[in-house]
């Protein structure tokens, strides 16, 4: 199953992240990863990985926020030096534009993963996968 | 003392006499435009009938959509070919207003621009720096020629470049300059920034500030950052632009020059007439205007008309400064700007929906116009690109329409007043920078 994070726009203002929070942690709903990307014209777009992104999208719009759902690549991290920079450096190469990434752990606590979001997750993945990098779907990030 | 002594103090008898000869004889050329030809049958206007002046309240009102509904050549009294200039508003969506002048109109606007500018002190010896756009806007060429026809040295300088202007001050000794109010407190940034002072380092000795609202107090402080003395002009461009009204040495009001136009106060809502002093609008009738005339012409500008003489020996009588709008016009760095163009634009926009709020704000570099807009959700997909190329894109078409480039503030959904009822669209935080 594909992997998906939950995009939402939000203010740059006080308080704005936190009423986010409050509405995932009142429907019980794990993040994983949060990034905040801000643009200088004060505004921004919360990343979030969470555990049932679909849910947290639905219960996001419902309370009026504009939330999507994004495709997202996930891979595992080797504990390599220069593993990052020879895939980003792929990505580039093919011209796919990275809007975000961000790093977390999985729930073993022993698995690095990088989060990619990136306009054409399809040729991303493949690309990926034609340099035997491993992509994860969604039950290995959320359920471990 | 005066461009036109005879005709500057002509005593009031006589000036409603020449007022009621001119005003009948525009009726008899108005009467030849498709827009008033229809107007005076349904109203029965009969020029012949006018027996005094203060009877021009017998004759219908024009108004800003009688120009548009009748864009471009329903008011024209000349054939097509007869004028041999046109200014017009701006502006892509919906008809512009548009005015067209013959060569006499030309000459007689020139020549009341030159009596307005010789009545606030300049002489044919000043050279006079015209700092304003030029083109459709009137300030431009209506300053131009009719600094030129005062006798003026005119340096065509037109907006924007501060330190070019102060350049062009420096190197041809400028004592006379026309700006919005606005501007020249930017302009007096730059000369700080340049290590000079207005004062010692320029022959600045007067400035003509208008096409924007301003205070007391602004003009106060214009005239101490400057060493200079600033008069107040007003015009509209449905009334040739600047030369309607303008302030004499005594900086008590401005005199409206009532050879060429009728002046009335009505109360806005009823549309009754207001005694001397009392704050209505402004409704302008051209009494020497041949290509295009426009009567009882509701301006939307509020002001009052000052009881008594003027110390200067004037004879025509003289409005207060502006004070506001009978409608809901901005003006932000000389332009004028109806919300309507902004919401027409922000239409062609379905993913910030029809909500917005205009925020007009006094920044370091000047006045700005901010729009805050809603993102909709079902639009959003979470790609912040879009989103920035989204904004460039509403400020782009913004600028397109209105010629100033706005600030684009996207918000959170619901944040914004509701479209139903009497939404406040504008919010004006615009602070008089007197204490620079």
């Amino acid at each position: 199953m594909i992997a998906h994070q939950v995009s939402v726009f939000l203010e740059n203002k006080p308080g704005r992240l936190e009423k986010i929070t409050a509405v995932l942690k009142h429907q019980q709903i794990n993040i994983r990863a949060m990034t905040l990307s801000t643009s200088t014209a004060g505004w921004g777009i919360l990343n979030l990985l969470v555990d049932r992104p679909e849910a947290a999208q639905r219960v996001l719009s419902e309370k009026g926020h504009p939330a999507a759902l994004r495709e997202i690549v996930v891979v595992r991290m080797s504990d390599a030096p220069g593993a990052l920079h020879d895939m980003l450096l792929l990505l580039a190469k093919a011209g796919l534009n990275i809007q975000n990434a961000y790093g977390t752990v999985l729930g073993d606590r022993r698995t690095a993963i990088l989060v990619i979001d990136v306009e054409d997750t399809d040729s991303a993945r493949q690309l990926l996968s034609e340099a035997g990098i491993e992509t994860l779907g969604a039950e290995q990030i959320y359920y471990v | 003392m005066y461009w036109e002594a005879e005709i500057e103090q002509l005593p009031v008898g006589k000036l409603d006499k020449l007022q009621l000869d001119r005003l009948r004889q525009t009726l008899g050329r108005a009467v030849r435009s498709p827009f008033y030809r229809r107007q005076f049958a349904a109203a029965g206007v009969v020029a012949e009938r006018l027996t005094h002046i203060e009877q021009i309240r017998s004759l219908p009102f024009t108004t800003k959509e009688d120009l548009r509904n009748h864009f471009p050549y329903g008011f024209l009294t000349v054939p097509k070919d007869g004028p041999v200039r046109l200014h017009c508003s701006s502006g892509t969506t919906g008809n512009p207003t548009v005015v067209f002048h013959d060569r006499h109109d030309l000459d007689s606007w020139a020549n009341l621009v030159a009596r307005s500018l010789f009545c606030a002190g300049i002489r044919p010896t000043d050279v006079f720096q015209n700092i304003c756009g030029y083109g459709l806007f009137t300030g431009g060429l209506g300053f131009q020629y009719g600094a030129e026809r005062l006798g003026a040295l005119v340096i065509p300088a037109a907006a924007g470049n501060s330190r070019r202007q102060i350049k062009l001050m420096q190197d041809f000794g400028t004592t006379a300059v026309h700006a919005i109010p606005s501007y020249l407190f930017r302009l007096h940034g730059a000369f700080v920034e340049l290590g000079l002072d207005p004062r010692r380092d320029t022959l600045l000795r007067h400035f003509v500030i208008g096409a924007e609202p301003h205070t007391e107090g602004q003009r106060r402080r214009i005239e101490e950052l400057f060493g200079v003395r600033a008069f107040n002009s007003y015009g509209l461009s449905e009334m040739n632009g600047p030369g309607v009204a303008f302030e004499c040495i005594e900086q008590r009001g401005l005199h409206i020059w009532e050879d060429c136009f009728v002046a009335e106060v009505i109360d806005p809502v009823t549309l009754d007439p207001l005694p001397e002093g009392e704050v209505g609008e402004l409704v302008l009738t051209t009494l020497d205007r041949r290509a295009m005339p426009l009567l009882r012409y509701r301006t939307r500008d509020l002001t009052r008309i000052l009881p008594g003489p003027c110390a200067c020996g004037r004879s025509h009588r003289r409005i207060d400064r502006i004070s506001g709008r009978s409608d809901d016009m901005l003006i932000l760095k000389g332009c004028n700007i109806f919300p309507l163009q902004i919401e027409k634009v922000l239409m062609r926009f379905p993913e910030v929906g029809s909500n917005y709020l205009i925020v007009l704000q006094t920044r370091k570099d000047g006045d700005q116009m901010e729009i805050r807009v809603e993102v909709q959700k079902e639009w959003f997909t979470g790609n912040m690109e879009e989103l920035e190329v989204l904004s460039r894109r509403i400020g782009h078409e913004v600028r397109d329409e209105i010629l100033i480039t706005p600030v684009i503030r996207l918000v959170e959904p619901g944040s914004l007043p509701q479209s139903e009822g009497k939404a406040v669209r504008v919010q004006d935080l615009r602070t008089f920078q007197e204490d620079l």
